[in-house]
């Protein structure tokens, strides 16, 4: 299938800032993908790059095979939030959503139907200075998804959301995707879509840093598999008879690189030892997004 | 664009700035008409230019169009709705277009409201006052038309210069500061000049009496050139900006 975004060469040079260098990269179909770097990567002039808002310095973004800019009716076909804040504060939420449906022949039907899914239903006749920013970031949703978009791009729709609210949108993201419907979703905190994405892209300073997906990037960098067991000493050796190297923390837990917790499990098991705690070392993601922009950084300047 | 201006009225109509601007211009209207209607002698009311004078009332409804135009472009920049606006229309001249179209609307229906208003007290003024009414029919509907074409034109100017300048503070200022200070300024110095400014130019469609203004029909036409050249020069500035 034909990639949903593709991302050739983007550049983005302010007076003498590159905020964006010669970046690449495409989105299958199907996917959600992190795009992910600290604050001032670049994320979001891309993304504004990829939605027609800004043009590139040089390079070229293409959605569904051409800039955003020529598509006929882009709403129907993406869904984009950038801000949590883009609304007149004096409009009622209904009006808003309305406003941006008659621009593409939407009826008026469909903006009580996605009022209704992002759950602002009970407050759509009131004015959007009342929202709170968790209720805003919900109405930018709705707004994105007035179309019935195969692609849904967000930039950093996290921030401000509360746990419930973080909840809801993962588990919103992850049927969206799961219907063959692409996701592009941006932020800073990689713990923040880890449970989300099934790919990552890692921006700093305007290039890319990594693409891979997810698992993939936890193996690569010293992802590591947790086991606590009162009977360590027959544990390591029964790893080491199947050719692997554990290393015993201060803690007593003994981490095991390069496997699975099934492996573990299974070998644990046949060795009749018994295990108290078998986890993915997942606390060291964030770990690994920080050491991966660090070393861009080393080797930048 | 029919869509896109259904989308731009819908969002003056859902507001309280449309409404703020049009409760406004009633009081303003209202007050005018009848202090004058009021205070004007017998005596200086009974000629038809007279009464063409009070019932001609109403040449601030461009400004409040005007004011409109300037709102219905900078509102998007000052409250962030361009980027949604834009990401459902990624032509620009187009939401320009639209937000022309429905600003010249609005400029209209104020101009349409202001007048009926002034109409209606003007007459009943002088209905009470015992003044027959001496300007005709076809005086009192040009008096109208020609209000109703100046705010449309004002509208239409306040959203090419917006376009120009975003910002809706600064475009607000530089708009007054040009229409009160500078053109005044021009036309008391160099009136062959400065009647080709559009403060004059629309002075001379509402049928001001000055004799340095241009006639009324190549008034209009100048008004006209001026709401093209700076919505072409708007269209061309928000191609070619980023949106942040």
């Amino acid at each position: 299938m034909a990639p949903v975004v593709v991302a050739e060469s983007l550049t983005k040079r302010f007076r003498r800032l590159t905020a964006v260098d010669d970046l690449s990269f495409s989105l299958e179909p199907g996917s959600i993908t992190g795009f992910l770097g600290p604050n001032g990567a670049g994320k979001t002039t891309t993304l504004r790059m990829l939605l027609g808002l800004t043009a590139p310095s040089s390079g070229r973004a293409l959605v569904f095979g051409a800039p955003y800019a020529e598509l006929a009716r882009p709403a129907l076909r993406v869904g984009a939030v950038l801000e949590a804040t883009d609304f007149h504060p004096g409009r009622t939420g209904r009006n808003h959503l309305r406003t941006l449906g008659r621009s593409t022949g939407i009826a008026d039907a469909r903006v009580d139907e996605v009022l209704r899914l992002v759950e602002l239903a009970g407050a759509a006749g009131r004015r959007v200075k009342g929202y709170s920013l968790g209720m805003r970031q919900r109405l930018g949703l709705a707004a994105a998804l007035l179309g019935e978009p195969e692609l849904l791009v967000l930039d950093e729709p996290a921030n401000g959301l509360d746990p419930e609210g973080v909840r809801w949108l993962r588990d919103f993201l992850r049927a969206f995707a799961g219907e063959g419907r692409t996701v592009l979703v941006s932020s800073h905190v990689l713990a923040e879509v880890a449970q989300t994405v099934d790919r990552v892209l890692i921006v700093n300073r305007g290039r890319l840093v990594t693409e891979a997906p997810l698992d993939e990037l936890t193996a690569r960098v010293g992802g590591a598999i947790r086991v606590r067991t009162p009977k360590q000493a027959e544990l390591e050796q029964a790893l080491r008879a199947e050719g692997m190297e554990a290393t015993s923390t201060a803690d007593g837990v003994l981490l095991v690189p390069d496997t699975t917790t099934e492996r573990i499990g299974d070998i644990a098991f046949a060795a009749g030892v018994p295990v108290h705690e078998l986890t993915g070392e997942r606390s060291s993601l964030e770990e690994i997004f920080l050491q991966l922009t660090e070393e861009t950084e080393e080797g930048g300047e | 664009m029919i869509d896109q201006i259904r989308a731009e009225l819908l969002k003056i109509r859902s507001t309280r700035t449309t409404l703020a601007l049009l409760v406004g211009l009633l009081v303003l209207a209202t007050a005018v008409t009848v202090l004058t209607g009021l205070l004007t002698k017998t005596g200086d009311l009974e000629a038809a230019s007279d009464q063409r004078d009070l019932l001609g009332i109403g040449g601030f409804a461009s400004l409040f169009a005007l004011l409109a135009g300037l709102l219905v472009v900078t509102s998007e920049f000052r409250f962030g709705t361009i980027r949604p606006t834009l990401l459902f229309t990624p032509r620009r001249w187009c939401v320009i277009g639209a937000k022309l179209a429905a600003s010249m609307l609005t400029g209209v229906a104020l101009a349409a409201v202001t007048k009926a208003i002034v109409l209606a007290i003007g007459f009943a003024i002088l209905e009470a006052r015992g003044i027959p009414v001496a300007l005709g029919g076809g005086g009192t509907t040009g008096l109208a038309l020609r209000v109703l074409a100046d705010a449309a034109l004002w509208g239409g100017i306040g959203v090419g210069a917006a376009a120009i300048i975003r910002n809706q503070v600064a475009s607000v200022i530089v708009v007054l500061a040009w229409l009160f200070v500078a053109e005044s300024v021009l036309f008391g110095l160099v009136p062959s000049v400065g009647r080709f400014t559009p403060g004059r130019a629309s002075d001379s469609v509402n049928g001001s009496s000055d004799d340095h203004l241009l006639p009324p029909v190549a008034g209009a036409a100048v008004l006209v050139g001026w709401v093209a050249v700076l919505v072409a020069a708007g269209v061309a500035v928000t191609a070619r900006r980023d949106v942040d």
